[in-house]
């Protein structure tokens, strides 16, 4: 049982996470940086002679269209790398708002606590008693289509993800000694709050972020899907999946391929997640599961 | 028993409707900066500036913002929640037509994802420190990466497209007279004593109920196996295990009962979060529910709708939450005790 290459097995699995997530990941990063180079084709350059054509490796393929082209004989590949774009371009800086937002009043209302985290702990409990894509589909009414109030929705919307988990760990980590040794030395709140209490609090903070990242690129293919994200002369997975929704007798493919390259993005940014947290503190592994 | 439930569900009542009030000013409050005119929109496109104007009067949105609040939560409060600008209905009758849908396609999901998470927290604890073990655990972080709607188009594409097996749109087949009663539909079918049509109905909710469950059973099992660790470490385990209890009457009488409640917490928390994903589950299912409703609304901009659907949804959480925490109370003994 506990052989050698079944503990290399076992430690590869564990650790083997992070690695594999940030392959994914940055395959998915390199395509998006470099999708005007890398793609075949104009993403939007249509080609109304070769609507539907299938993949490189079926049949009736050809290798002009290596992942085929869709209703309007667009280059489906072509339209995926940029696709990539408008998904990371969310995912990075709708989780780094949404991170900013949740984790700055989860500081101050666990270090501070009275009122302020009252307060705080009753806004979530408002934003918590919507569901998401509910909320967010309400502020995009708002805000109106495009990929910058995507960005901001998400923001809006997720930032209790972060200030909710962060503020229980700030609550335990504020009392510890060594930040009560802090401040009878004389630290400033706002010393103490970045030099001692966040130090505590990062590996969580992390990994959130990474996991909140595949969230990000979920809620711009729910938006993208249901048309209030990008423009009609932008491509994003989202969209792809909708139109092909049209053609799913004709072309499973013009389907399939868009969903998979939202699964292998939300899945490498979770691996990313699930392995930097149990690289990063072990005392997570069981007690919080999400 | 029934004193001290009656003494929370109060108690979460007077904490639920101040955040519905909340959450209704802030849905109202996001609305109101739309740049579209509502009136306008209510009025042939050759009304004339004057009538439009008149309009606007009529639907009070000349007034300060809390004014029109204060008159539309007075409405809401008497059960009128304006009309449709482009159904041109009263929108408490879309909602009581597609609620009960929603919640009857939500129910069956949690059913599944409770089932589907139990099967699955088990299996993963009895793993537990093996390679099937680990790889099974990766396996579960692999299925959290496909979010329910994926789930649902995948199942569209293998059980609908590739492998006709199961019908994908809609509640029911259309050479079906619709039976009204209740509007859950699955019950109204047996009301009316047609199990042909019973089973239609429960055919065209088996794709959809699954995707939604599938994905929401990931975390209920994952919760089950580390709360299923912890317990294992208690000394009546232990115990158990010295007296020569089996494995299996250790896991399913000693174990499984003390790990229960928190994951009954999280599947409260998960069920929030599923009622949430029927939205998106309705718009690729063409299931006539409240999501189908709100993504119509807020294509045509139809804010009477927008909001009140909306309101439907964190009013539904929140009766799930206080159902959830009720349950907590009746399952748990050492709650009940303690007066």
């Amino acid at each position: 049982m506990s052989s050698r290459p079944v503990k290399k097995a076992l430690g590869f699995l564990r650790s083997g996470r992070v690695l594999v997530g940030a392959a994914l990941v940055g395959i998915v990063l390199f395509s998006a940086l470099f999708a005007p180079i890398l793609a075949p084709h104009d993403p939007q350059e249509q080609n109304l002679v070769a609507t539907l054509v299938p993949p490189v490796w079926s049949v009736d393929g050809d290798p002009t269209y290596l992942l085929g082209t869709d209703s309007l004989g667009r280059d489906v590949l072509s339209r995926l790398l940029h696709g990539a774009r408008v998904a990371m371009t969310v995912a990075v800086l709708a989780s780094l708002g949404a991170m900013l937002v949740g984790a700055t009043l989860a500081h101050l209302g666990g270090y501070f606590g009275g009122k302020l985290d009252w307060l705080i702990g009753r806004a979530v409990d408002v934003w918590m008693s919507f569901p998401p894509v509910v909320l967010s589909l309400v502020l995009m009414t708002g805000l109106g289509a495009g990929i910058s109030s995507v960005i901001l929705a998400i923001v809006l919307v997720d930032w209790t993800r972060f200030c909710r988990v962060l503020r229980a760990e700030v609550l335990v980590t504020r009392h510890q000694d060594y930040v009560a040794a802090a401040r009878l030395v004389g630290f400033s709140h706002w010393r103490t709050l970045t030099r001692e209490i966040l130090p505590a609090t990062l590996p969580l903070l992390i990994t959130l972020l990474s996991i909140e990242m595949g969230i990000a690129v979920i809620v711009e293919a729910i938006l993208s899907f249901v048309g209030m994200s990008v423009g009609a002369n932008q491509s994003a997975w989202g969209q792809m999946i909708a139109d092909a929704r049209q053609t799913i007798y004709e072309s499973g493919w013009n389907l399939l391929l868009p969903m998979l390259a939202i699964f292998f993005t939300v899945l490498g940014f979770n691996l990313l997640g699930d392995g930097l947290r149990r690289t990063l503190d072990p005392r997570l592994l069981q007690a919080r599961e999400l | 028993m029934i004193v001290q439930l009656l003494g929370l569900f109060g108690r979460r009542l007077v904490v639920a409707i101040p955040i519905l009030l909340i959450v209704s000013a802030l849905v109202f409050v996001v609305l109101r900066v739309l740049p579209v005119d509502p009136a306008a929109m209510s009025m042939p496109p050759n009304a004339t500036q004057a009538e439009i104007e008149l309009k606007r009067q009529e639907m009070g949105l000349d007034r300060p913002l809390p004014e029109q609040y204060a008159i539309w939560l007075g409405r809401t409060v008497r059960g009128d929640l304006g009309a449709s600008i482009h159904f041109r209905r009263a929108v408490s009758s879309l909602i009581a037509e597609t609620l009960p849908a929603t919640v009857e396609l939500a129910l069956l999901a949690m059913l599944i994802a409770a089932g589907l998470g139990f099967a699955g927290g088990l299996l993963l604890f009895h793993l537990r420190g093996t390679w099937r073990g680990e790889a099974a655990d990766l396996g579960s972080t692999v299925l959290m990466s496909a979010p329910d709607f994926l789930w649902g188009l995948m199942f569209i594409l293998a059980f609908g497209v590739l492998w006709p097996l199961l019908p994908f749109t809609g509640r029911l087949a259309s050479s079906f007279a619709r039976p009204v009663h209740t509007g859950f539909l699955l019950l109204d079918t047996l009301i009316e004593g047609r199990p042909d049509m019973f089973l239609d109905a429960l055919k065209h909710m088996i794709l959809p109920a699954t995707a939604l469950g599938l994905a929401f059973s990931v975390p209920i099992m994952r919760v089950l196996r580390s709360t299923l660790f912890e317990v294992e470490q208690a000394d009546y385990i232990r115990q158990a295990r010295l007296r020569g209890v089996s494995e299996s009457r250790i896991l399913l009488r000693h174990a499984l009962k003390n790990a229960i409640l928190p994951t009954l917490t999280l599947m409260g928390v998960q069920f929030g979060f599923l009622f949430g994903g029927t939205l998106l589950i309705e718009v690729i299912y063409s299931y006539p529910g409240l999501g189908n409703l709100m993504v119509d609304a807020v294509r045509n901009a139809d804010l009477p709708i927008i909001q009140a659907v909306a309101l439907a949804y964190a009013a539904v959480v929140l009766i799930i939450n206080i159902v959830v925490d009720g349950l907590y109370l009746v399952l748990n003994p050492r709650l009940r005790s303690a007066r």
